[in-house]
């Protein structure tokens, strides 16, 4: 029920970004990423493996979604890393409580603002890797910078619904008794 | 510090390593069937839900695309109908430049023919506070010359007199005025009359009716007839054309022939007017009048 339910939000989230958001003529250039912003959501709520395996699937229908502006795989090994990075500090730091509890909105909105300028950051360390010519100093300051706040600013509409729909369906699974260490699923 | 089981730690080797894969195999030049295949699946997936997309979207596209052009259509309309305005007032200037220089041309024909020195003037208003009077005013006075009982003219005739003078302005008496009277005469038989504005009793309804003295006066449809001229030349210059004999009524028993005149000038459109502030030295005669029309049998109003 939960991994139904996960994994409808974020083909929505996946889809509604190719289709609705890369559509939209933004003035300034990169426009909010609702695919960070929901496997930010589905990562704190997991295990690390499976917020890798999260972030890698929406990263690679990202990269196989027209526009083929860039190579198949750059956005999924990101967001594949960075999806497994937010997992294992979650669930090592645990700041509020294990896997399961509740995690509170301002956290949940931090954690998306940190992952997003990671993403940013790591997808033109990747573009650097593999020779892009787009990735100059000015491009990918403005391009990170934006896309960034404007990641932020949706996530309470993408981030906090993904929480809450993953908290609701765990909660009846008795999700929380699980251990810290436990492989969960999705 | 981040402590994490290896089975985890594996699956994450493991998907890099595949996107690591993916990344390489499409980075090469040339293409290769993984990643071509793999995106036709993806567009497979992506194109209906685009179009689909665009199908519902297709009205907040339009929303939006307005919203964002709104302020610069706003202000690309104003701009546009201020120089539509602009454009509008200019064409209008011209052309009441160009009326105006055809009646002040067609004015100093007539007074060069009739030796007459004119100020021009331009008629300003035609309305009187009961609408009885037929008057105008005019936007000239006494700083222009302008004095009582002086002739006004147009190119096409008489207009009237001026009944009073201002510094700036003078009203100007219509000739269709009913107490306007005018000496007149017949262009040719040189017979002589009283040109009244409006009718008189007994005669027809009319703008101008002209009488004439002499009963036996041969006088027909056709006949033009101009200003007899006073003494002095106040109030009305010679030989200023006033109308053309229209209909002659035959009454038994009166004193006098009557004889509807149609005016030279088209009153309802008096725009460019001069005054006659100097008479010929002679009198004009019939030069003024214009070349008789080829058909006198049915007279046109002339001009």
């Amino acid at each position: 029920m939960r991994s139904v339910a996960t994994l409808i939000l974020v083909a929505v989230a996946v889809l509604a970004q190719a289709t609705i958001v890369n559509r939209l003529p933004f003035e300034w250039g990169p426009g909010p990423d609702l695919v960070v912003a929901a496997v930010v959501a589905v990562a704190l709520t997991t295990s690390p493996a499976s917020a890798a395996g999260c972030g890698f699937a929406a990263g690679l229908a990202m990269d196989l979604f027209p526009p083929a502006e860039h190579v198949v795989g750059r956005y999924a090994l990101v967001l594949c890393l960075a999806a497994y990075l937010v997992a294992l500090v979650r669930r090592n730091t645990g700041a509020p409580g294990a896997v399961g509890s509740r995690a509170s909105g301002w956290a949940a909105v931090g954690a998306t603002a940190v992952t997003a300028l990671g993403v940013g950051l790591g997808y033109a360390a990747v573009g650097l890797v593999i020779g892009d010519p787009h990735m100059t100093v000015t491009a990918v300051a403005t391009g990170v910078g934006v896309g960034t706040a404007l990641t932020v600013l949706v996530s309470p509409l993408v981030t906090l619904p993904i929480l809450w729909v993953r908290s609701t369906l765990a909660d009846s699974e008795f999700a929380t008794v699980q251990g810290p260490m436990s492989p969960g699923g999705w | 510090m981040l402590r994490d089981s290896p089975r985890s730690r594996t699956v994450l080797a493991l998907l890099v390593a595949a996107a690591v894969v993916l990344l390489v195999l499409d980075a090469r030049p040339g293409g290769n069937p993984v990643t071509s295949v793999a995106r036709a699946g993806g567009e497979l997936v992506f194109a209906p839900a685009a179009a689909g997309v665009g199908w519902a979207g297709a009205p907040a596209v339009t929303l939006y695309d307005g919203l964002r052009e709104g302020p610069r259509a706003a202000a690309r309309v104003a701009e546009l109908e201020e120089a539509n305005a602009a454009l509008e007032s200019e064409l209008q200037a011209v052309r009441i430049d160009e009326n105006r220089a055809d009646q002040l041309d067609e004015l100093l024909h007539l007074s060069g023919l009739g030796g007459y020195e004119v100020v021009a003037a331009q008629a300003v208003t035609r309305s009187t506070a009961r609408g009885y009077a037929h008057t105008v005013t005019i936007d000239t006075g006494t700083e222009s010359g302008v004095r009582e009982d002086m002739t006004v003219v147009n190119g096409s005739g008489l207009v009237g007199r001026v009944i009073e003078a201002g510094p700036r302005t003078a009203t100007v008496m219509l000739a269709t005025d009913v107490k306007s009277a005018v000496g007149a005469r017949l262009e040719a038989t040189r017979k002589i009359g009283v040109v009244n504005g409006g009718s008189v009793p007994g005669g027809p309804e009319a703008d101008l009716t002209l009488e004439l003295f002499d009963m036996e006066a041969p006088v027909e449809s056709g006949d033009r007839v101009v200003t007899l001229g006073s003494h002095e030349g106040a109030p009305f210059v010679p030989g200023v054309p006033i109308g053309t004999v229209d209909e002659v009524q035959v009454a038994p028993g009166a004193l006098s022939r009557i004889a509807r005149i149609t005016p030279a000038v088209d009153f309802a459109s008096l725009d460019v007017v001069g005054v006659v502030v100097a008479g010929p030295d002679g009198d004009p005669r019939d030069s003024v009048l214009p070349p008789k029309p080829e058909k006198p049998a049915k007279p046109k109003e002339e001009q």
